[in-house]
């Protein structure tokens, strides 16, 4: 038995491997992701993580869970690929923002600033993995009426959930008025924002088959370094040259 | 333009502009969120009626060349009309690409935070340059006329006109000079920037390298004949209808023809290289313009309507000014057809295979129909346009002056 379970959660190995990352000179530091095709098991976990933890509005998704059918009748096989935000060591989003409010950080994540993008959406067409979602200020409790009781009513829903502030990027947004976010490009951050709390991103810790990896690949001891040595490694879209920064496993 | 027929244009933009207010309450108040499309189709009918209008300048300010740049003497009578003509396109491109902007008010991070690799930011700069040359263009073409206007005792308003004029209380034959070499080299100036313009918008779209349509060397070619096309057809019916100059009408007409064949030409091209290749994402797009929900806009409006009938006139009717003029309109009217079968299709196409069947909501689809919101905005802004220009050739001297004082090349 011991010789066939792993000896223990990947997820702790990880997180060693962050908080020696943390104690590294930023300038070294790459992040990346990468994601075992072979154990998704397709659950959307880390899709309603990463919504719950961003507190992404209705029409805004960071990281959906892509399904495909593959083969014939009968031999057929279902397989999933959860789609980030690539964060392309190359990438076209960055390259065409006219207001530089798109832009790769020291670490390589294309993060966006929410109080510059004036949210013209050429980054969304740019992105050649649809990766860009655009807040067109929705809410999930549009429709509800509100009821007379404030325990029932809209606005007591809304508050529960929707007019809580995300902390995207390290700051609590206000809460869903008008103000940014609202109008500008979204996208998947590597959850910046809980790496320096120390914490892994909200996807990674919400897998439950653990087929999502993350670290610094600049790290030889970290996992991510040594699963990239792995002959199951591809990205998407080579052709493009984008050189995503996330990885897959077949 | 005969009393009644201004009356009556006149009306129909102050309707427009009362119709049209109801999309734009609901575009300040609630931002993007009455709109039809969303973050696979991030662009939409605004960005159609952009190119349109994109289009229409270019006819305008291709005569202003003509005129001023290479002094051809029998397009002096359309200088200023086209001069205002390409001023007026402006104002309204940019009236509807800032209310496609997720947050307006940050327009002004073009000038602090400006990214000189994107070519959007090239698209602004020089759409900026376009605006300013072509408001002193216009400004020095009708200079003379206002001054002799706010001297004219019969004439209301003489205030205003020596207002506009900046307070110049004589004209005389040296000024006339003076402004005339100034609208020279403002033209000069114009001719670069102007194609830089043009090629700059068909670049903008070319450059994506996923975008498998768009992508190619053949779109700025594409734009700037559809640009000419456009608003050649715009200038033709617009010198029919204000200047009566008939040889001038079945002049631009033939011209009109000719850029009508080459771009038909060119958009046969596209298609027969696309189904040849046969790339999955391209044949994709080309099927949904021809055969998707929208084909009665490619086959009807543009194919039909905006190609094949006025190419029959300008063939057989190419001596009838009439009937030149309203093959033109009818060219510049189905165009919209044109810029909406360019920018969707390349759009609709899923870009990951299989990301429709996830995650749904409507603004993570690839159908997208302009909704009543977006054509109310439309309607606001081109009804903004038509009674800027009306009220322009009205009270302004950008159509005929009369005569009195003035530049005379102009007349
Ligand atoms: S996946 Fe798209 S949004 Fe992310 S870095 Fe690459 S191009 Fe930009
Ligand atoms: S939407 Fe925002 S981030 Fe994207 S290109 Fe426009 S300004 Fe830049």
């Amino acid at each position: 038995m011991g010789t066939t379970l792993p000896s223990e959660d990947v997820l702790v190995r990880m997180q060693r491997d962050l908080k020696r990352a943390l104690q590294r000179d930023p300038k070294h530091v790459r992040w990346t992701m990468v994601i075992d095709q072979g154990k998704c098991t397709g659950c959307h976990a880390c899709t309603l993580g990463c919504v719950a933890e961003n507190k992404l509005p209705p029409g805004v998704v960071y990281r959906p869970v892509i399904e495909e059918e593959v083969g014939r009748y009968p031999a057929v096989r279902r397989r999933f690929l959860p789609r980030p935000c690539m964060h392309c060591q190359n990438p076209p989003c960055t390259k065409v923002c006219p207001v530089t409010a798109t832009y790769a950080n020291a670490q390589g994540v294309v993060v966006v600033d929410y109080n510059r993008c004036i949210g013209c959406r050429y980054c969304l067409v740019a992105c050649p993995y649809s990766a860009r979602t655009s807040d067109f200020g929705e809410w999930y409790t549009k429709e509800t009426p509100d009821a007379p009781s404030v325990l029932l009513g809209r606005t007591a829903a809304a508050q529960s959930y929707e007019a809580h502030p995300s902390t995207e990027y390290g700051r609590r947004w206000p809460q869903r008025g008008t103000g940014s976010p609202i109008g500008n490009a979204r996208k998947c951050h590597f959850c910046l924002h809980r790496l320096s709390a120390g914490m892994l991103p909200a996807c990674v810790t919400t897998c439950t088959a653990r087929a999502t990896f993350f670290g610094d690949r600049n790290d030889p001891e970290s996992l991510v370094y040594h699963l990239l040595g792995s002959p199951r490694v591809f990205v998407l879209k080579p052709e493009l040259g984008t050189h995503p920064a996330v990885y897959y496993l077949k | 333009m005969q009393r009644t027929r201004f009356s009556l244009f006149v009306g129909l933009a102050v309707l427009g502009l009362i119709v049209g207010s109801w999309g734009m309450v609901q575009r300040l108040i609630h931002g993007l969120n009455p709109v039809a499309f969303g973050s696979y189709v991030p662009w939409g009918l605004w960005v159609a009626f952009y190119l349109l209008f994109l289009g229409l300048s270019a006819g305008a300010f291709l005569v202003t060349i003509l005129a001023y740049v290479f002094d051809m003497e029998r397009f002096h009578r359309l200088g200023r009309l086209s001069a205002y003509t390409v001023l007026i396109v402006l104002v309204c491109e940019v009236i509807f690409i800032t209310l496609d902007l997720g947050r307006m008010s940050r327009i002004y991070r073009f000038l602090v935070t400006p990214n000189f690799n994107s070519l959007m930011t090239w698209m602004f700069v020089l759409f900026n340059a376009m605006l300013i040359v072509y408001a002193l263009k216009t400004f020095f073409l009708i200079r003379g006329d206002l001054v002799a206007w706010s001297k004219d005792p019969q004439r209301k308003g003489r205030g205003f006109y020596r207002l506009l004029a900046l307070g110049k209380s004589s004209y005389g034959p040296d000024d006339y000079g003076r402004d005339y070499r100034i609208v020279h080299g403002l033209s000069l100036i114009s001719l670069p920037v102007g194609l830089l313009f043009y090629g700059t918008n068909g670049a903008f779209f070319a450059i994506l390298m996923n975008r498998p349509l768009w992508n190619s060397a053949l779109t700025p070619l594409l734009f700037i004949v559809a640009a000419v096309l456009s608003g050649g057809a715009l200038i033709a019916f617009l010198t029919h209808v204000f200047l009566k100059d008939d040889e001038l009408v079945t002049s631009l007409g033939r011209a009109v023809l000719y850029c009508l064949l080459v771009f038909l030409f060119l958009e046969a091209l596209q298609f027969f290289v696309g189904y040849q290749a046969n790339v999955l994402s391209v044949v994709a797009a080309l099927n949904l313009i021809a055969f998707g929900d929208y084909w009665w806009t490619f086959w009807i409006f543009h194919l039909g309507l905006g190609s094949f009938i006025p190419l029959l006139i300008l063939l057989f009717q190419k001596d009838s000014p009439g009937a030149v003029a309203w093959a033109c309109a009818l060219i510049v009217l189905t165009f919209l057809a044109v810029r909406f079968n360019f920018v969707i299709p390349d759009l609709a196409v899923y870009k990951l295979e299989g990301l429709e069947h996830t995650f749904y909501h409507p603004r993570l689809r690839t159908h997208y129909t302009p909704n009543v919101n977006e054509w109310l905005v439309s309607v606001w802004v081109i009804s903004l346009g038509l009674l800027i220009f009306l009220l322009g050739s009205r009270w302004l001297p950008v159509i005929n002056s009369d005569q009195r004082g003035g530049m005379k090349h102009a007349h």
